[in-house]
């Protein structure tokens, strides 16, 4: 019974879907739980929405589903008593959501009924899901159901709903006349078999998570509005009576959908096509990488959108340029992109939505002024890009480990900027100006700036927490992006470039359309390298330890030609040891001999696992060099010299896998230290003071 | 008397005085050294022994931030050294600032070291004075410049794209600048009557306010010129040592005496300055 009802649902499912799905993707038809139809009207003078709104929700579990609970994500920005509210009091950030009267954002269910025309707004309540309670959140409406919907049924819900435009929205808002309109549809939360749903309050440290489903969604605008959203545009028709256009968007396996409207837009379409864009060697080398056929890994062609406000235009090469490397790699290293297009938004001004991500959508965000070498917008194109595989396809929850998405999403920016761009500029900016042009800053590449910015929130909070449960929004995000992705660049090093990127690989391909876990990427890591790993993860994801190794001391003496004392005949142990002799004891070489001690500490409490020693290279000043291993358990180790020659210099963890280690600046000796740079800061701070003082003195 | 020859007799001026800025650098570079001492300690003995590399892990500026980092719990103590240096070097700027008016002022063209440091002494207590009656005309100073700066701040909210905002924000600091400069040139008088004409400060006060009635604007306009002058060389002096490289011993050293070399067209700017401000109020102080 339960098998046929769901056979009939499935069926029942697929062919609502091609009625509104005509140009389904091939490969792409699968179970997906959730259907929706919207038609949505903006309506820019009062920065409302009023639309209507048809879910169906699948049952593909094996539990009777007594409700439904659904986000209503905007009235998070409704009053100073929401959860986002509160915790943005709690860290003095309130300000920036606060909101003049009629500018709070919220939105209003005004009809909820099932397809045999049930009412169930009696039936429903808001309720707070997440530690500590708040009675006052409305962002989760749970819905009681007539009857529980049993395993393979669907639930159709027809929605009537009403949308205030939030002004200072968090990801989503107005400004005049451009629009950025995202989390602004009822939305069920994602059913877990067992579990019940999992449907969080909106946070102030927390995005999303929603199950795969198909759109079809209706938007009208004013017809001088330019619009961009999830999917693709099937269908434009234009009221001119009434001055709208009415624009309709599909797309198929997506988990959200966003759109924007500005009348400053520019629209820009480009391809990007897989073979003009990868070298047949460039195939031949990561096929060989990832231990495929190049027919495997072959990345299809991709139409991409551009939305940019007129007054960036000059950038659009930029721009491109940026989204066909991170499409490129992305696709290659992980698996072609599926969608059809890709629609990259400068967002509107000031509406408090750039580098944002969405299926097949993102938004950047840049500047009228930029700097050639630095990497903005750049940056942030791919990693927004990168959301589509990291949050768009493999849909982890971001809600309760952030660090899926983030964390490796970080990582895998930093990779495709590093081969597509090499080391960008640090910005510098003031007042719009920047600095860049008149003082050289430093290039770094991301990992080196993001092992080094996430140091300071190693020890607050474990990279795997729940995102509203962290200890502030620093260390939200410099732990679930940084500090993750440092991580991660750790054990790329460690295991090697060809294993890891068959990690990765073989993780983005599983899980692909599915919500992994934590447990699901470390069982990923152990399969594939064949090493249990689990260490690793207790160590750098779970536990919130510093991992601090360093070379503590290197003395040198040298040895003496006679020790003083008294000395019995005793048998020699060491080879160097001269024999005993009452009162004096020789030492037999005439020659220089150096006795040296160089002492290791382990400062933090993270320690290597079993097999993973930490290597120390010695070099001393004949050239010779010699290699030491510490299996880094113990708080200190002292290894023993004794050469005709002095330690010049010596390296813990030379080839710099360790890149947790969170001062790498204790890991190396060198005699001479690093030459004049440490003059050229003392120079430079003495310049930087003197400026004070003579602007003192001249002001006083 | 046309304005270009305030300058020559104000660079004149300030050249054949050339020694008080060298007095300043000394001073100035002194105190400077003994606020970075902690600093530049800390530096050395976390990286001292740093093992540098053809190909380094990380660059090093950002193991300075990693020692930064690594350090935080020394801040609290060390931003209280700071602003002790810093009080202490108000009050130092008060005096130097008297030696310096004292020295440029005097008619004997040749300065010493004593001189400069008696003068110091003398006008001291009468500048400091000045200094605090300067306080209500900053208070001026705000108003008048959120006044003003309003009408840009409305253009900047209600813009719709980014230039609007930045040439707000550009325009904020100009006007910001010309008020300043504005105000700084009443003290910058005052100074001039208190040493020159040996008033009080607050009788310096009304002669000075009397006598910006009716030269106000063109002492601006040369305080202007001065002070365009000095963001053009800056501006020059920044692009020329950005083309440095402080890598290389050689060019560290070139950048070393190019940054000393900054410091001290800074003090003679503020020679230059107080040089053509005295030139202008000797040649119209009976008009």
């Amino acid at each position: 019974m339960k098998k046929r009802n769901k056979s009939k649902m499935l069926a029942a499912c697929l062919f609502i879907s091609i009625l509104l799905f005509p140009g389904i993707i091939p490969g792409l038809a699968q179970e997906r739980p959730v259907i929706y139809k919207l038609a949505v009207e903006l309506l820019p003078e009062t920065a409302s929405l009023q639309a209507k709104e048809t879910i169906v929700w699948t049952n593909l579990s094996h539990d009777y589903v007594p409700d439904i609970h659904l986000h209503l994500y905007w009235n998070a920005f409704k009053n100073e008593l929401s959860t986002l509210a509160k915790e943005a009091s709690r860290e003095k950030l309130f300000k920036r959501f606060k909101a003049e009267k009629g500018e709070w954002g919220w939105i209003k269910i005004t009809s909820l009924t099932t397809s045999d025309g049930q009412d169930l707004l009696p039936a429903a309540d808001f309720i707070s899901p997440d530690e500590p309670p708040n009675p006052d959140d409305q962002t989760v409406l749970r819905v009681v159901l007539p009857q529980p919907v049993a395993p393979g049924q669907s639930l159709t819900l027809n929605i009537d709903f009403q949308a205030k435009v939030p002004k200072n929205g968090l990801r989503t808002g107005y400004f005049q006349d451009g629009f950025f309109i995202s989390q602004w549809f009822p939305k069920p939360g994602v059913y877990e078999e067992g579990r019940g749903w999992n449907c969080h309050e909106y946070h102030l440290n927390s995005e999303f998570y929603a199950d795969f489903a198909d759109f079809k969604v209706k938007i009208t605008v004013p017809k001088d509005f330019v619009v961009g959203a999830c999917g693709q545009e099937v269908e434009k028709t234009e009221d001119l009576a009434a001055g709208r256009a009415t624009y309709t968007y599909a797309q198929e396996n997506i988990h959200d959908f966003a759109w924007t409207a500005s009348p400053r837009f520019i629209k820009i379409e480009r391809w990007f096509k897989g073979e003009e864009e990868v070298t047949p060697e460039e195939y031949q080398q990561i096929a060989g990488l990832l231990g495929l056929t190049v027919q495997d890994i072959k990345l299809p062609d991709v139409r991409m959108i551009l939305l940019i406000e007129k007054q960036h235009k000059n950038q659009v090469e930029r721009h491109f340029r940026a989204l066909r490397a991170a499409i490129k790699y992305y696709g290659l290293w992980y698996g072609p992109y599926p969608y059809q297009t890709i629609t990259m938004v400068d967002p509107p001004f000031r509406t408090g939505s750039g580098g944002m991500e969405y299926p097949t959508l993102f938004t950047a965000g840049t500047s009228v002024i930029l700097e050639k070498n630095v990497l903005s917008p750049e940056g942030v194109i791919i990693h927004e890009f990168g959301h589509n595989y990291w949050y768009g396809l493999v849909a982890s929850n971001e809600f309760e480990e952030a660090w899926l998405d983030e964390g490796i999403n970080t990582y895998s920016t930093s990779k495709v900027s590093a081969v597509a761009y090499g080391a960008g500029q640090l910005p510098l900016k003031i007042n719009g100006l920047p600095l860049g042009w008149l003082i050289k800053t430093p290039a770094v590449y991301d990992w080196q700036l993001a092992r080094t910015i996430s140091v300071p929130v190693t020890k607050l909070d474990p990279i795997i927490t729940p995102s509203w449960k962290f200890y502030n929004s620093g260390s939200y995000s410099l732990n679930v992006y940084y500090r993750a992705a440092t991580s991660l660049y750790t054990l790329e090093r460690l295991l090697g470039e060809k294993i890891w990127a068959r990690i990765m690989r073989t993780y983005h391909q599983r899980y692909r359309f599915r919500h992994p876990r934590t447990e699901d990427f470390i069982q990923v890591v152990n399969e594939v390298s064949g090493q249990d790993l689990n260490w690793f993860f207790q160590e750098f994801f779970y536990q919130a330890k510093d991992f601090d190794y360093a070379i503590s001391s290197v003395e040198t003496k040298l040895k003496p030609h006679e020790y003083r004392g008294e000395f019995d005949d005793l048998p020699v142990k060491t080879q160097n040891q001269a024999k005993a002799s009452a009162g004096r004891k020789p030492v037999l070489e005439k020659e220089k001999i150096y006795q040296a001690v160089i002492t290791l500490r382990r400062y933090g409490e993270a320690k290597p696992g079993s097999g993973f020693a930490l290597k120390l290279k010695i070099e001393f000043e004949d050239g010779s060099t010699e290699w030491r291993e510490w299996d880094g358990q113990s708080r200190w180790h002292r290894f023993y010299f004794e050469k005709p020659v002095k330690i010049k210099r010596a390296w813990l963890d030379p080839e710099g896998l360790w890149l947790v280690d969170t001062n790498l600046s204790n890991n190396s000796y060198s005699r001479h230290g690093p030459g004049i740079r440490i003059l050229s800061v003392t120079a430079n701070l003495l310049w930087l003071v003197q400026n004070v003082l003579v602007t003192c003195f001249s002001w006083l | 008397m046309i304005s270009a020859n305030f300058l020559k007799f104000g660079f004149n001026r300030a050249i054949s005085k050339f020694k008080l800025s060298l007095y300043l650098w000394l001073i100035m570079f002194i105190i400077s050294l003994i606020i970075i001492v902690p600093v530049s300690y800390e530096v050395r003995a976390n990286l001292g022994h740093l093992a540098w590399t053809e190909k380094p892990l990380l660059p090093f500026e950002l193991n300075l931030i990693e020692i930064f980092l690594a350090n935080q719990n020394l801040l609290a103590s060390y931003s209280v050294f700071i602003i002790i240096m810093l009080l202490f070097s108000a009050l130092l700027s008060v005096f130097l600032s008297g030696g310096l008016f004292g020295q440029m002022l005097s008619p004997e063209a040749r300065v010493s070291f004593r001189d400069f440091l008696v003068d110091g002494c003398r006008h001291f207590w009468q500048f400091l004075l000045s200094l605090i009656i300067f306080i209500p005309f900053l208070l001026i100073f705000f108003l008048v410049f959120r006044l003003l700066s309003a009408p840009l701040k409305l253009w900047s909210a209600r813009a719709v794209t980014e230039w609007p905002v930045i040439l707000a924000s550009w325009l904020t600091v100009l006007l910001l600048a010309l008020l300043w400069t504005a105000f700084r040139l009443v003290l910058d008088l005052v100074r001039i009557f208190v040493v020159g004409e040996s008033k009080r400060a607050m009788a310096a006060y009304l002669s000075t306010l009397r006598f910006l009635h009716r030269h106000f604007f063109r002492l601006w306009s040369l305080y202007l010129l001065i002070g365009l002058a000095v963001i053009l060389i800056s501006a020059g002096w920044l692009l020329l040592v950005k083309l440095l490289s402080p890598t290389s011993p050689a060019g560290l050293l070139i950048i070393i005496i190019l940054s000393q070399a900054y410091i001290l067209f800074r003090l003679l700017a503020r020679q230059v300055l107080i040089g053509v401000e005295a030139s202008y109020f000797s040649a119209r102080k009976g008009s």
